[in-house]
């Protein structure tokens, strides 16, 4: 009972957090897009800072210990990465004033998702007997209709827009959708499961990652985009998303005071 | 002839205990391996996870990791309630890592418990 008053509170708290950095954003576009471009930079550099002292704090706790610390540490190399790229980011455009697209940020950006790929890869390698083929061919079809439709939005026929922008721009979300299908399999494996929360919140997050990166590259290609675009309502949601994931499976693991002796206890009878 | 009788319930019976402690010895042994078992393959996911069980199988039904031998569904309840469908997976391994003792009674039923 416990448990459930608990995840209702962390999901009541997880739908405040994503409505009000909605609602900030869109504010603060009224104000004039100096002041988005202020905010959205600001918001993103602490969403990511708050994925990487959670996902820092897993990986303190499970101590790269068997498979799924192993996963952890990845997740910890993705959100670093992630940090280090909207770091570069506004750097780039609140500093220097310049387009950050395509800059270093985009090495950053690119470099987090084979982490994120062995983070899936890790956390799914000690249940992989329970993946049936069935299940992997759906997760396939699921992630190859939504990399479609997003890989023609993302490529620019337009001739201003050079050879590697466009290369760029389309590796997002064949990215997007690479990550996706060991997501979905994590959600159907931990069903019902108490992981299958932070399972959901990734995949979920996985997902608003594709839909904001395809957003962010028809704007940029459209000359529409803007820092604080609707895109990056989303891209921010998906950051958020995996820092809830991750505090979730803090939840769920946490240390306890018995321990100590449950492990004396367990020793032997 | 009264004495040679009694001698050899005497001997009857000491061949009896030593074949119960022998058989107490064995079950406790088990026990053990299964334990061990139970751990290497938790412990092999990762070591919260292991201390999760061990915290849930306490909390839920008031019974240590050893106790499993007995009580195989308690296992099976919370590996099911953490990890949901992919339980089937860990319990597989629990097995793989008992295979060679499957002669054994409690082994035996606990295996077909959790293969249900």
């Amino acid at each position: 009972m416990l448990t459930i008053s608990k995840k209702n509170e962390l999901q009541k708290l997880l739908l405040i957090t994503i409505i009000c950095t909605g609602f900030t954003i869109l504010i603060s576009t009224l104000s004039g897009k100096e002041v988005v471009k202020s905010v959205t930079d600001v918001m993103y550099i602490t969403t990511t800072a708050a994925f990487v002292i959670l996902s820092a704090i897993l990986v303190l706790r499970f101590k790269k210990t068997g498979d799924h610390g192993k996963a952890w540490l990845f997740l910890l190399g993705t959100s670093v990465s992630w940090f280090l790229a909207e770091t570069t980011w506004t750097v780039y455009e609140l500093v220097y004033d310049k387009n950050p697209f395509p800059s270093i940020a985009d090495v950053f950006y690119v470099a987090g998702y084979p982490l994120m790929l062995g983070f899936l890869m890790y956390y799914l390698k000690p249940v992989r007997k329970a993946i049936t083929k069935k299940m992997a061919i759906c997760a396939i079809m699921i992630s190859a209709s939504i990399a479609i439709p997003s890989i023609y939005m993302a490529y620019s026929p337009e001739p201003d827009v050079t050879l590697f922008e466009n290369v760029l721009a389309t590796s997002y979300p064949i990215l997007d959708s690479i990550i996706f299908i060991p997501a979905i399999i994590g959600i159907a494996l931990f069903f019902r499961g108490e992981v299958n929360f932070t399972w959901s919140l990734i995949c979920i997050g996985i997902l608003c990652f594709a839909i904001g990166d395809i957003g962010f590259q028809y704007a940029t290609f459209t000359n529409t985009y803007y820092t604080g675009h609707p895109a990056d309502i989303i891209l921010m949601w998906s950051y958020i998303l995996f820092s809830f994931g991750v505090y979730d499976h803090i939840r769920i693991f946490r240390k306890s005071g018995h321990s100590n002796e449950n492990k004396h206890l367990d020793s032997w009878r | 002839m009264h004495k040679i009788s009694q001698i050899h319930a005497i001997r009857i019976t000491a061949k009896k205990r030593s074949y119960e402690m022998m058989t107490f010895q064995k079950r406790d042994v088990m026990k053990a391996l299964t334990s061990l078992a139970i751990k290497k393959v938790l412990t092999d996911i990762s070591a919260p996870a292991y201390e999760k069980v061990s915290k849930k199988l306490q909390k839920e039904h008031k019974c240590y990791i050893p106790d499993c031998y007995d009580h195989p569904e308690y296992l099976e309840s919370v590996l099911k309630s953490i990890f949901g469908n992919a339980y089937s997976a860990i319990v597989e391994q629990i097995k793989v890592e008992l295979a060679e003792h499957v002669d054994d009674n409690g082994i035996n039923m606990l295996i077909k418990t959790m293969a249900k």
